[in-house]
């Protein structure tokens, strides 16, 4: 599927600017790792979360009053899309949600509550912030988005199929332009599971990328469905069945080591630093792999319309 | 591009009704209360005591040790419909679900509060994923096909198999296998509690003394195939997709706009979506999740669009509400009811709600011959999906 590129945002560990961080990242910079506790065990857990300050900010929402992080990184991310395009969602605007952990702040402080204190001292004003949609529904409500809205939830690779769900909407007729934002914040017990999981190669960390998919663009995108897998080591084959023949200048690998680790949002920052380097004409195309690390490998291929 | 007609040509459930199509329909049809005391986790501490719940002794013949049970119920869908058209091979899966293997994630929880660290573990984390019970479930068929998971709370279900439509209508692909599952978990049963939308007592959908929700679980699937395709090569067509429609009323996080202006734009744009007339349907697969919010809202909007001319039935009555496996389960249902010619009841009804007037199918499946079903399903987010089904 191919659609053009109209805006992109981002949140992330370096901050929210979009030239700011790309640049930085362009020069090595690395986000500050601070270390998450794990309250039960006392083990220290290795994070680049985002910058409290800017967090803070973003949090004025009145809608997200009773939100977490995640929401407050895909409304900033959205929002920053838009502007960076000079659009407003309307009624031809859909929205695909990508989550891997999803609202995992107040899944655990919920579930905490019933185990700690009981069924009957569980707060209802959690539970509702579990559902992995919930983001993507503060979000609808802020920009008024009242047609297609889609979460989708998977492996690192998620990010690309929501792309390639977004694409496969605008081939559809069913809207004008796709608002694709993937999302991940930290918490805890996250990064004790990918600890015991041992997929903490880096720091898990958090933020949100959107990318605006439109019919056109000076910048197209070009997504697959992925390639599933079911054994880890399948991967490997499955991610150079994904990018197929597709051939590009450079190749936009992870930048985790940079930025953490983020499921959710990390391919979605890939494709967005991809983006900036076209816009800046360092480069006529890149391709960008995502090799997930349970469910499937994706491609996609950022090219000069 | 060229339109295609959509056909289903297989499909398969587990519900609390029953393991597979033969005990669902049987069910259906006997307007069975499938509804019991809920056994999986303590509940003594919640107002709500029950739940549909799929035989706890049931396991899938095939299953991995390690599997959450989410993955029995999605491969034993899946597997139903490969055995009921095996010359179908999906390009893809779009799946819905809302909690994936939830209750591994509990057990990970649990053991980190209790300062254990047990060695399941990860297969836990391995298994509390959404995408591991499609994995499995398209494993179990040794299909590898890319997937599209859909968590779009309680409208996941018709939200995939809408997806899974347009795709087939518009030839983006030619096969998809659609449908969605969940497990009960305690987080979700509290949860509802929390929020008090689930009953202490009988589930009675659109009874005017309607008290909540009872949570359910399952799995169902469908084959969706270009008509065209289908009848080359000679599959069984079971009936056809025909509209979709998608809403989202952005009110709040769990509460429908009162006006029922979401459920309403979601029927209207699926019977657009069909190029049909709200007089062309027959019977409406209720969300009716018997919440006093759900069933005021949807049953404004059915009575404003349908009048009282069309049956109307919530099968959640017999068996829950199975979250993201509702739309599907529903879906299955409402094809039923179009090749077995009923409809199925509404069970534990009394006395009808002032608020709107509807032709409820009450307690009792009634003889039908219904040929067009709109199936509605919809969520927390203000999401709404409704989907319709007709006689091929």
């Amino acid at each position: 599927m191919k659609a053009g590129i109209a805006g992109l945002g981002w949140v992330t560990p370096l901050g929210s600017e979009l030239d700011a961080v790309f640049t930085a990242l362009r020069e090595g910079a690395v986000a500050e790792t601070t270390s998450l506790r794990n309250p039960e065990s006392g083990r220290e857990l290795p994070t680049r979360p985002v910058p409290a300050r800017l967090i803070e900010h973003l949090a004025r929402n009145p809608r997200l009053r009773r939100s977490s992080n995640i929401s407050y990184f895909a409304v900033a991310a959205a929002q920053a899309a838009l502007a960076d395009a000079g659009l407003a969602a309307d009624s031809r605007t859909a929205l695909v949600f990508a989550v891997s952990n999803g609202g995992v702040i107040y899944t655990r402080r919920f579930y905490e509550q019933v185990v700690r204190q009981g069924a009957n001292a569980a707060s209802p004003l959690l539970f509702p912030e579990t559902v992995y949609n919930a983001p993507a529904s503060h979000l609808a409500a802020v920009l008024g988005i009242d047609g297609a809205a889609y979460t989708l939830v998977g492996d690192h690779s998620i990010g690309l199929a929501a792309l390639h769900f977004g694409a496969q909407l605008l081939a559809l007729g069913e809207c004008d332009r796709v608002l694709v934002v993937g999302c991940e914040e930290l918490d805890w017990i996250v990064c004790q599971a990918f600890h015991d999981w041992r997929l903490d190669r880096e720091p898990l960390s958090e933020g949100a990328g959107a990318v605006l998919l439109a019919r056109e663009g000076p910048l197209t995108i070009t997504t697959t469905t992925g390639v599933p897998f079911l054994r880890r080591a399948d991967a490997e084959a499955a991610l150079r069945a994904a990018i197929g023949g597709a051939s590009a200048e450079v190749t936009i690998g992870s930048q985790s080591g940079q930025l953490g680790d983020a499921p959710g949002a990390s391919a979605l920052w890939q494709v967005i630093y991809a983006a900036l380097a076209l816009r800046r004409g360092d480069v006529r195309s890149a391709l960008v792999p995502v090799p997930g690390f349970n469910q499937q490998a994706a491609a996609a291929l950022i090219a000069l319309d | 591009m060229t339109a295609q007609r959509v056909a289903v040509t297989a499909i398969g459930v587990v519900s609390p009704l029953g393991v597979g199509v033969a005990e669902n329909l049987a069910g259906l049809r006997a307007g069975r209360d499938a509804v019991t005391a809920a056994s999986a986790f303590d509940v003594s501490l919640c107002r709500a005591k029950t739940a549909g719940q799929v035989d706890a002794g049931w396991t899938f013949a095939g299953a991995d040790r390690r599997w959450h049970r989410a993955s029995h119920f999605t491969a034993a869908a899946m597997r139903e419909v490969h055995a009921g058209d095996p010359g179908f091979a999906p390009e893809l899966a779009v799946i819905g679900t809302t909690s994936g293997g939830m209750s591994f994630g509990e057990k990970y929880q649990r053991a980190q509060i209790a300062q254990q660290r047990p060695r399941q573990r990860a297969q836990w984390l391995a298994n509390y994923m959404p995408q591991k019970a499609v994995l499995d479930a398209l494993g179990a068929c040794e299909w590898m096909a890319p997937m599209q998971i859909i968590a779009n709370a309680c409208a996941s279900g018709s939200n995939a198999i809408g997806h899974a439509f347009q795709l087939v209508r518009a030839g983006l692909h030619r096969s998809v296998v659609c449908g969605g599952y969940d497990a009960i978990s305690e987080l979700v049963f509290v949860g509802f509690d929390s929020l008090q939308a689930a009953t202490p007592e009988k589930v009675r959908p659109f009874d005017r003394n309607r008290t909540g929700l009872v949570l359910g679980e399952g799995a169902a699937m469908l084959a969706l195939e270009s008509l065209e395709s289908a009848r080359r090569r000679g599959a069984a067509i079971l009936g056809e997709v025909t509209g979709y429609g998608i809403a989202t009323d952005n009110h709040h996080l769990t509460q429908p706009h009162p006006s029922g202006v979401g459920p309403r734009m979601a029927m209207e744009r699926a019977l657009a979506d069909a190029r049909r007339e709200a007089g062309g349907i027959d019977y409406i697969n209720a969300h009716g999740t018997a919440t006093p919010f759900n069933d005021a809202t949807e049953g404004l909007a059915i009575a404003q669009l349908f009048g009282s001319r069309v049956a109307v039935s919530s099968t959640k009555s017999m068996m829950g509400h199975a979250l993201g496996a509702a739309g599907a389960i529903e879906a299955v249902f409402s094809l039923l009811a179009i090749r077995e010619g009923f409809i199925p009841p509404n069970i534990n009804y009394a006395e009808a709600d002032p608020a709107f007037a509807l032709d409820i199918v009450a307690n009792e499946a009634r003889d039908a011959r219904p040929r067009r079903v709109l199936s509605n399903s919809f969520g927390f987010g203000g999401t709404n999906a409704s989907i319709v089904l007709e006689a091929a």
